[in-house]
């Protein structure tokens, strides 16, 4: 089976710092992947490098075999790869609808103009993250950290993803929350959703991955089944110190 | 419901338009040629509005546009003989040219920056009409006697308006659609549009292109309704900031505010106009402005939208 997603010796350094090194990864379709370290190992930064947000030094990225390392954001985003971000970033002075909508537009200015939006559409993604028809008229400032979540997952749905790069999407949530997006998550993949998944909740992210890496320094120190790599000494030396 | 919206929206449009097209028949002429003003500022508003108030890229350099559309048909139409049917063509070409000159700072900087860069590119026309070949551009007085495209108070009133309704209603319709959603997002958070798979560059470009054939446009007919051009009337931080006024008093984002807003303010510089002479009256209408800004972020039309409890189907986020 070919991986999905590939990344191949991808090397990224900010002046003395370097903060991703060398680190290769591999996602299957259909799998999930658990991204775990130490703050500063250098999980956001893969994200970043996968979504072009930044830019690697070296290194190649493949998408479904091919190579996608000098594709700008937006093209990878059409291919399929969505990401979330740590702190949510929702359009502020738009509809929790209207945010749907622009994760749905096409790239295409013919297009846009001339259809309207597919109501229906936004309101059943809406729906399927668990939002009702009250919450699709609210505006970003009225939600909570939970509901803002979940409007970065909608959006991310509407845009159709292959793989989605899931960033600390348990940050600052309720355990009823943790809960929810748990579950959607659960759902999504029991359809063929590869996510890619980074979090320091580590009880929260055991039950929704196959398989996890381990990463401190920008340098991958252990990788295996949840279990293996939580009893890995090198993680707990990572986590923990000496 | 977006039909019906849609519907009644436009019933206000064609009211506005039935309105205006019926003014000459009770007002003055020198009523009408306050108008003409008013109509030439409004597109001016419009186009940085469609712009600034849009993608958030705010323009000091409109007058630059503006400028160079201006500048082209003058000396096309005063040195070559040009006819107007080809020389104002001639003018929204070169004004979109400009604009993508324009577009280049857009692609690297953003906020206070791009602002500089822009109002550096029209302080850069001020200083090359004088300088660079005054034989052609007529130098710091500039050109003078130019071809009018109709004369007289009542046919200029007609042109202005009817110009400044099509370009409004376009403008309108198109900010109506998901690219006016997609515009007001890259205001927003520019990095989460692209993450959502759309060409930024794409957009702003879009964006960048309308505005600069609507400033061209409004430019050309503006410089053959004064007969005149000059680099003071034109490359003057009075001039840029009437129209920046006109854009944000009315209510930025919404093309119906900057129409508002360059009425109100015209009207209220002309009734100033025998109490403050002089460029005090700059002064007073800045307070307005402040005050303004300061209780109703929103502007005129946020007011008057409120008062007519129909805010939100207008805005992009509905």
């Amino acid at each position: 089976m070919t991986a999905l997603l590939e990344a191949r010796n991808l090397f990224k350094r900010f002046g003395g710092l370097a903060a991703v090194k060398h680190l290769s990864l591999h996602v299957d379709p259909g799998e999930a992947l658990g991204l775990i370290g130490p703050n500063g190992a250098g999980k956001t930064t893969i994200f970043n490098l996968i979504m072009d947000e930044l830019k690697p030094d070296s290194g190649e990225i493949l998408f479904r075999d091919v190579d996608i390392t000098r594709k700008p954001t937006h093209e990878r985003v059409k291919q399929g790869i969505v990401r979330t971000y740590q702190v949510p970033r929702p359009f502020a002075d738009m509809t929790v609808a209207a945010n749907i909508r622009v994760g749905m537009m096409p790239d295409d200015l013919g297009s846009m103009m001339r259809h309207g939006p597919d109501l229906a559409r936004e309101r059943e993604i809406g729906l399927s993250v668990g939002f009702g028809d009250r919450e699709l008229a609210m505006y970003p400032g009225e939600l909570s950290m939970g509901d803002l979540r979940r409007l970065e997952l909608a959006r991310n749905l509407a845009a159709d993803p292959k793989l989605l790069l899931l960033d600390e999407v348990f940050a600052g949530l309720t355990v009823a929350e943790i809960g929810q997006i748990s579950d959607l998550l659960v759902a999504h993949k029991k359809q063929g959703l590869t996510y890619i998944i980074v979090s320091h909740d580590l009880r929260s992210l055991a039950p929704l991955v196959d398989r996890v890496i381990a990463i401190s320094f920008g340098e991958t120190i252990a990788e295996g089944s949840f279990s293996e790599v939580i009893e890995n000494e090198a993680v707990q030396k990572a986590y923990l110190g000496n | 419901m977006a039909r019906a919206g849609l519907r009644k929206a436009l019933a206000g449009w064609a009211g506005f338009g039935i309105l205006m097209c019926l003014l000459p028949l009770v007002v003055s002429t020198g009523t009408l040629r306050i108008f003409i003003f008013a109509n030439f500022l409004a597109m001016f508003a419009m186009s940085w509005d469609i712009l600034s108030g849009r993608t958030g890229y705010i323009s000091f350099g409109h007058p630059f546009l503006i400028g160079i559309a201006g500048y082209t048909t003058a000396m096309l139409t005063y040195h070559l003989d040009v006819s107007l049917m080809l020389s104002i063509p001639a003018a929204v070409i070169a004004a979109m040219l400009a604009g993508t000159l324009f577009f280049v700072p857009a692609l690297r900087t953003r906020g206070t920056y791009f602002a500089l860069v822009t109002l550096a590119f029209m302080e850069l026309l001020y200083g090359l009409t004088q300088v660079v070949q005054p034989k052609l551009t007529g130098g710091t007085r500039g050109l003078s006697g130019l071809p009018a495209v109709v004369s007289g108070a009542v046919p200029n009133y007609y042109l202005s308006f009817l110009v400044m309704f099509v370009i409004g209603i376009s403008l309108w319709l198109i900010v109506r659609t998901r690219i006016g959603t997609a515009l007001s997002a890259i205001r927003m958070d520019e990095d989460a549009v692209k993450s959502t798979g759309l060409n930024t560059t794409k957009l702003k470009l879009f964006a960048f292109m309308v505005s600069a054939a609507v400033a061209g446009v409004a430019g050309a007919l503006y410089v053959h309704y004064l007969g005149s051009i000059a680099p003071r009337g034109i490359f003057e931080v009075n001039f840029l900031f009437t129209i920046l006024v006109a854009a944000l008093l009315g209510g930025a984002e919404t093309i119906i505010g900057p129409i508002i807003g360059a009425y109100f303010l015209t009207f209220l510089l002309e009734f100033l106009r025998p109490y403050i002479p002089g460029t005090g009256r700059y002064f007073i209408y800045g307070l307005v402005a402040l005050v303004l800004y300061y209780y109703a972020p929103k502007g005129l039309y946020g007011i008057l939208a409120a008062l007519l409890g129909r805010l939100k189907p207008d805005r992009p986020g509905t």
